[in-house]
């Protein structure tokens, strides 16, 4: 798992001087030694990934495609979506004001294998951060209203099902359910997202999920 | 959108296109070989061959063929007509001072003509290379009596129907069944054999003649152009002589005052004949060049008669040629399939027309060149016909037809949208006041909805003048939301109807507590915009019947993805069916279903609704996502 080391490689995608260094700063307060780098437009954001890839990409939704070319949330999204659909393991960071455009990518990013939260902009710099250590441990995060009331994957409910009624560790559930344990804990982040369980200091975040499953009626 | 029916053209689409566009071509291709076969191209192929034998460069004077011509002036100045036995024997007697190699008379002579008929036949006896005329066909003129049959050849020439000679006759049978040859093909005889190049029967057909080592192919019934023509005899074609001036040509009074070069005689064929316009000894023949187009002296066209053998034999001239029978209809049926496929290949209509021209001229060229150098006469008009009926015209008809049929298919479009629209927006509102039940029955809660109801019906009409711009890729479901770009991925336009959808207010959405979602990537690599939307428009109705009449659902499951090679949208929800609805499986008959089936037709696929136990609907569509072929049932199912 991508547990913050020594050299955590960054990079972040903004078309704000302001806004990019702010992110950039906070970034270097938190995670000393950390490798941090910066692209400004979508083409130099792919040009960059396409060398090395990194631990966790933190973008801004509005981008220009090229550098001089005006901003678009419409350039951020087909960025997403073709960099979800190149490196399925890459941990992403959106930092967006409209969240509510991301409801088109929903599909890609409930198959996507790696940590993905989104950051509303209008929300303190702490909050970013938390958003930031979510995805560098793999978590999903995605506001709510981004989903329509609990909305969840039929994989997803296997694995309550086998974990909560049949109580199987991840191992066994993935040997039941074909498919690796790797996989087995991605289900496991993305249903907690869907049922807005996320890590507390104190709580059994597996207890968590069970409780808020059999509220939702997920599980009897 | 006329170029998007152009492009139609060019695309190829089904087989039914295929019949559709194949047949007419083959019709015409078959209705040109008939009428060939009928002789009505006759006609046009002579006018044809005409025309082409007059445009070929002249070619250099024929030195070996000498004409004395008596003409208007000669008979005045010998006051007399016919033409007195003594003249002829005069001019024999003159011509005997240049030693001619040959000397033939074409002036009938069946009779004596006083005075000087025994000077005549003193003369002719003495001189043994003059030969005499006869005429064998109907009306037949004897030969002079004076001379030997073997120094006497026929002047006939057999025209054509149209009147027009295209053919020299070298031998054929009498009344009485004696054989009988030529005047050109004697003179020719005896002006080779000086040089030992002797006549003989064909090769290759023991029938024809041959000189030396040529062989005059016969001409046959179906011979080029010709359809059932009197091939009797032994016949070739006359390739004439090209140019104004082929033949010198010296007056009866020039040659008697000497005013001649000894040259143009000497060792040469004499050809003795009257081409004074009172005697009428002209024939029609469009192919040579002449002063009175299509009128041509007799003793003229004797001359190319002659000119061709010689040439044949001694310059390697090719004699006019003709391919076989199947050659020439393969030709024809080979450039009215050029048409046919240049229609389809050609990718843009602009470039089209040149195409069709350039070939046509090319087609035209050719076969002149052909018949210039290399003597060949081919079919040229049913083949021109042919191409540019299946090349040019056609097309018209395709295109006329296409746009026609793409209008209407248009206009069933924009019926369809609107219906949808109608069915998928307002009528479901209104399907929802009409389905409270009477103690709901409130204006307070009536009101809202008839607002909802207005604002729908305007907007549909702004939604459809946004869907019928040609290149339209959106699709609006509802004017406050976002419009759809029906570029994007399937499964993600989907997702977004689903979520919009759900958004709506529908009374059974309330009580739903999980959405089971799986929108995953389809594979859809010959989807239109139009089955997207459709698709769209499928899956929206799916949940709009949820939201109207699954009562109390708790779970709706939705998936779209792609496996097992088949598509698969399905709707399930686990709710009791309203009271109102009728228990069998149909619980929304009508537009919605048909829309459905309509799709599924389109697609190759099925549209399903069934109940699901314990309760619930399930609404599924699913198709292949290669569409079944006739070998299918080699493969293994999946």
């Amino acid at each position: 798992m991508p547990a913050p080391q020594p050299r955590t490689k960054i990079l972040v995608v903004d078309d704000h001087e302001a806004v990019l260094g702010g992110t950039v700063a906070a970034l270097e307060k938190q995670y000393a030694g950390a490798d941090i780098r910066t692209a400004r437009t979508a083409q130099e954001a792919a040009d960059t990934l396409a060398l090395a890839l990194p631990d966790l990409l933190v973008m801004d939704l509005s981008i220009p495609q090229k550098s001089g070319e005006t901003a678009q949330t419409d350039t951020g999204i087909q960025l997403l979506r073709s960099l979800m659909q190149r490196y399925p393991d890459l941990n992403i960071v959106v930092q967006s004001a409209h969240v509510k455009a991301l409801v088109r990518l929903k599909p890609i990013i409930d198959t996507h294998q790696a940590g993905f939260t989104i950051a509303d902009k209008n929300l303190p710099l702490r909050e970013m951060l938390t958003k930031v250590d979510w995805a560098l441990q793999g978590l999903i995060y995605t506001p709510r209203d981004m989903r329509t009331g609990l909305e969840v994957k039929p994989e997803w409910l296997d694995v309550l099902q086998l974990a909560f009624q049949e109580g199987l560790q991840d191992k066994a559930i993935a040997d039941r359910m074909n498919v690796s344990e790797r996989t087995v804990r991605h289900y496991w982040t993305k249903v907690q997202d869907a049922l807005d369980v996320y890590p507390e200091s104190g709580k059994n975040i597996r207890i968590q999920t069970e409780i808020r499953a059999r509220e939702e009626g997920l599980i009897d | 959108m006329a170029t998007q029916h152009r492009l139609q053209i060019g695309a190829l689409p089904g087989l039914s296109n295929w019949k559709r566009s194949l047949l007419p071509g083959l019709t015409v291709l078959g209705l040109v070989v008939l009428a060939r076969l009928l002789g009505l191209f006759q006609g046009l192929e002579w006018r044809a061959l005409d025309t082409f034998l007059r445009l070929r460069p002249a070619e250099p004077l024929d030195q070996r063929v000498l004409i004395v011509s008596i003409d208007d002036a000669s008979i005045q100045q010998i006051g007399t007509y016919p033409v007195p036995d003594q003249v002829v024997a005069q001019l024999l007697q003159t011509l005997a001072q240049y030693q001619p190699r040959t000397v033939g008379i074409d002036i009938f002579r069946d009779f004596a003509v006083e005075p000087g008929h025994q000077n005549l036949l003193d003369t002719v006896a003495a001189l043994p290379y003059v030969f005499g005329i006869e005429k064998v066909l109907e009306p037949a003129v004897p030969p002079p009596p004076f001379l030997p049959p073997e120094r006497v050849g026929f002047s006939d020439f057999i025209g054509d129907r149209d009147g027009f000679i295209r053919r020299s006759l070298l031998g054929t049978i009498d009344g009485a069944g004696d054989y009988h040859f030529s005047l050109a093909l004697r003179l020719a005889e005896h002006y080779l054999a000086a040089e030992q190049v002797l006549l003989s029967n064909g090769i290759q057909d023991p029938a024809a003649m041959r000189l030396g080592e040529t062989e005059l192919t016969q001409f046959r019934a179906d011979s080029g152009g010709y359809v059932g023509a009197d091939a009797g005899g032994n016949q070739v074609l006359l390739n004439v002589r090209s140019g104004a001036n082929p033949f010198r040509i010296v007056s009866y009074q020039d040659l008697m005052a000497g005013n001649i070069d000894p040259t143009w005689v000497r060792d040469q064929i004499v050809l003795v004949g009257i081409t004074s316009l009172s005697t009428k000894d002209v024939v029609n023949s469009a192919a040579v060049v002449a002063d009175n187009p299509g009128l041509v002296n007799g003793v003229e066209l004797q001359a190319h008669a002659i000119s061709q053998l010689l040439s044949a034999v001694q310059d390697g001239r090719p004699l006019l040629r003709v391919w076989p029978e199947g050659w020439e209809y393969l030709w024809i049926v080979l450039w009215g399939g050029a048409g046919m496929v240049l229609v389809r290949w050609l990718p843009t209509p602009s470039a089209y027309l040149p195409v069709i021209v350039l070939s046509g001229l090319g087609l035209l060229g050719g076969s002149f060149v052909l018949l210039w150098l290399g003597g060949w006469w081919i079919p040229v008009v049913p083949t021109l016909v042919a191409f540019t009926l299946n090349g040019l015209v056609l097309p018209g008809f395709y295109l006329y037809d296409q746009t026609l049929r793409s209008r209407i298919d248009e206009r069933q479009r924009v019926i369809d949208q609107t219906y949808d629209a109608i069915h998928n927006g307002p009528l479901q509102t209104l399907a929802q006041v009409l389905r409270q039940e009477d103690d709901e029955r409130s204006w307070e809660q009536t009101l809202p909805k008839l607002h909802d109801l207005n604002r729908e019906l305007r907007d549909i009409y702004n939604m459809l003048l946004k869907e019928s711009q040609p290149q339209s890729n959106q699709l609006s479901l509802d004017s406050s939301q976002r419009p759809l770009d029906l570029q994007n991925p399937l499964h993600e336009v989907l997702y977004a109807v689903y979520t919009q959808t759900l958004e709506r207010d529908f009374p059974h959405f309330k009580s739903i507590r999980v959405h089971v979602v799986k929108f995953e990537p389809m594979v859809v690599p010959r989807l239109t915009l139009e089955d997207k939307r459709a698709l769209c428009r499928f899956l929206e109705e799916a949940l709009c019947n949820v939201g109207k009449y699954a009562q109390g659902t708790t779970r709706l499951t939705v998936t779209c993805l792609c496996a097992n090679g088949e598509n698969l949208i399905r709707v399930q929800d686990n709710g009791q069916a309203a009271s109102a609805a009728p228990a069998a499986p149909p619980r929304v008959g009508g537009r919605g279903t048909q829309q459905a089936q309509q799709l599924a037709r389109r697609l190759r696929g099925e549209f399903l609704r069934s109940h699901v136990s314990p309760k619930g609907m399930c609404c599924e569509l699913r198709w292949p996502v290669q569409p079944p072929r006739r070998w299918n049932f080699l493969a293994p199912k999946q």
